[in-house]
């Protein structure tokens, strides 16, 4: 990851001169101070707080009659208690990591005593509804300790929320669910900032994205994957043109608002190859898909590794499939990449050129 | 703000909320039980776990069927989430069984009980049609292990359930009869 990466970059820089080892050993160690980089043993207070967490909602789930019903509320609600407690006085003395197991702990004692109640009362209502509960005070817990792992825990809960409706309700973009999950992605990427917890972002768009692709398997329809495609295209273009409004806060946000907007332009482009299955259409999507591939890499590949690799991905596929499908003939597929490629050439010619103007006219550029 | 102070704060909130959203849910339901009508309903057990709350029985009933018959007033016209209101009137052998239901709100009658349906997705059609609905009372969570014994007795003995329904309509479970039996019965808490 990043931080190898770092490592072996300073090693070079130290190698070429460029800067001395001291200073090189205080950047890692800048690197390795931070709040977010990975510590071996708080991962694995991490993974002991999730282990004790499962124990904890299977016990309950075990309905074990050794401990009384009564019992087994109050106890809960005193873990409860005592985890947050715990939480705020390690906060309070600055152990962090350990304050954020004891959240993890105090959110799954939250959540166990929803399905002890279920369990006690009977309610046959689903799971999706405690999962609702269950995440909203989850992000209350989030807000009020700004912490990471709390969002973390939001976003799984959001995704459990998500995968439940999917496998028992049919889509309906009346129905208040349909419309829940979107609302709980927006509230993962408002934590995201709020607490600092970058790669949540990650759970945050795909839940997004996958509950788009949930509407349109519904939907099937030609209409809905056209509007994705479009969606996903202008998405990308507020992310990655440079005049666009949106491009700052894009760019600050990382590789993934671009990347999963592209990745929402191509699961809508990938309906439409379905749609179109004859010649001309074949035509028509496969230069739409081969020229987004080529603008995507022209105008995001130098920043956005993530986006450059899809693109080359996409752009990859779609040869193989008109190849094996053929438009119209093999020999006009043939005809098809060979005008595609004198295109492409002349525009990696114009960029070329472009390139070197841009450096000859930067003040200070190497000539 | 002393930021001990702020994370003592912060816990005190969280708890309490949480508190509160769980003695919300518990009392509730405690006062269903304590003050709700009590009918009685006959039911037939299978045998499925929850994840999160364990083993426990679906209970499936006779009045989870709504004959189109006995359901008066207006149907509604267009497509959307329904509730039904259903009338409980005990039988001759205890058993409560529907006696009339509505798409809107029932009056109260003495020597009946209104329970009012989940909500249930209801489409409209030229003929009439029985209507199937749930109560939120279709699980019953027993100790590991036990709902299989339940899911045996259904097929030689009767197994009833004693409902409390609340005067809003909303039905909790209260106790569980084998052959006339109680097997479980639900504490206030």
């Amino acid at each position: 990851m990043y931080r190898g990466r770092l490592e072996r970059d300073l090693a070079i820089w130290v190698g070429k001169g460029l800067i001395e080892r001291p200073q090189a050993d205080a950047l890692l160690a800048e690197y390795d101070g931070r709040e977010s980089s990975f510590s071996v043993g708080r991962a694995l207070m991490m993974i002991a707080a999730c282990l004790i967490a499962a124990a904890l909602l299977l016990l309950v789930a075990s309905n074990w009659e050794a401990i009384p019903r009564l019992m087994r509320v109050v106890l809960l609600l005193a873990s409860i208690w005592l985890f947050h407690g715990a939480a705020a006085w390690l906060l309070a003395n600055g152990r962090r990591g350990l304050a954020q197991s004891a959240l993890m702990l105090g959110t799954a004692s939250f959540g166990a005593s929803l399905s002890l109640i279920g369990q006690m009362y009977h309610l046959s209502g689903d799971l999706a509804d405690m999962l609702v509960v269950w995440f909203a005070f989850t992000v209350l817990t989030a807000v009020a300790f700004r912490s990471g792992a709390a969002s973390f825990l939001c976003g799984f809960l959001a995704w459990a929320y998500f995968i439940d409706l999917v496998s028992d309700t049919p889509f309906d973009w009346s129905s208040l669910p349909g419309v829940l999950v979107p609302g709980m992605a927006a509230v993962l990427i408002g934590l995201v900032y709020y607490t600092g917890a970058a790669r949540l972002r990650h759970l945050a768009y795909l839940l997004l994205l996958g509950w788009i692709v949930w509407s349109l398997a519904v939907e099937e329809s030609t209409r809905a994957a056209a509007l994705l495609a479009v969606v996903g295209a202008i998405g990308f273009l507020l992310c990655t043109l440079p005049a666009s409004p949106l491009s700052a806060v894009a760019k600050r946000a990382g590789a993934a608002p671009a990347f999963y907007a592209f990745v929402a332009f191509l699961i809508g482009i990938g309906g439409l190859h379905m749609e179109f299955d004859d010649a001309g259409g074949r035509l028509g999507i496969g230069v739409v898909t081969m020229a987004a591939s080529v603008g995507a890499i022209m105008l995001a590949g130098r920043d956005n590794g993530a986006v450059r690799y899809l693109a080359y991905i996409a752009f990859a596929l779609e040869i193989l499939y008109l190849a094996a499908e053929t438009v119209g003939s093999i020999l006009g597929t043939s005809g098809l990449f060979l005008v595609s490629g004198l295109v492409v050439a002349l525009a990696a010619w114009v960029v070329i050129a472009l390139e070197r103007r841009m450096v000859a006219v930067t003040p200070g550029g190497v000539q | 703000m002393k930021p001990s102070l702020r994370f003592a704060l912060a816990a005190l909130l969280v708890c309490l909320a949480q508190t509160a959203a769980l003695a919300y849910m518990v009392l509730g339901r405690a006062a269903i039980l304590r003050s709700g009508e009590t009918v009685m309903l006959r039911t037939a057990p299978v045998d499925p776990r929850d994840l999160l709350r364990g083993d426990y029985v679906i209970l499936s009933y006779d009045v989870s069927t709504v004959p189109a018959s006995a359901i008066s007033g207006a149907w509604p016209k267009e497509e959307g989430r329904q509730s039904l209101w259903v009338r409980l009137v005990k039988g001759a052998d205890g058993v409560s069984t529907v006696s009339e239901a509505a798409f809107q709100p029932l009056p109260a009658l003495a020597g009946s009980v209104v329970a009012k349906s989940l909500p249930f997705d209801y489409w409209p059609s030229d003929t009439k049609s029985d209507q199937r609905v749930s109560y939120g009372i279709e699980r019953y969570y027993v100790p590991e292990g036990e709902g299989r014994a339940l899911e045996t007795a259904r097929d030689s003995e009767t197994l009833t359930v004693a409902v409390s329904v609340g005067g809003d309509g909303t039905a909790q479970l209260r106790a569980l009869y084998r052959d006339g039996t109680m097997v479980y019965e639900e504490p206030l808490f």
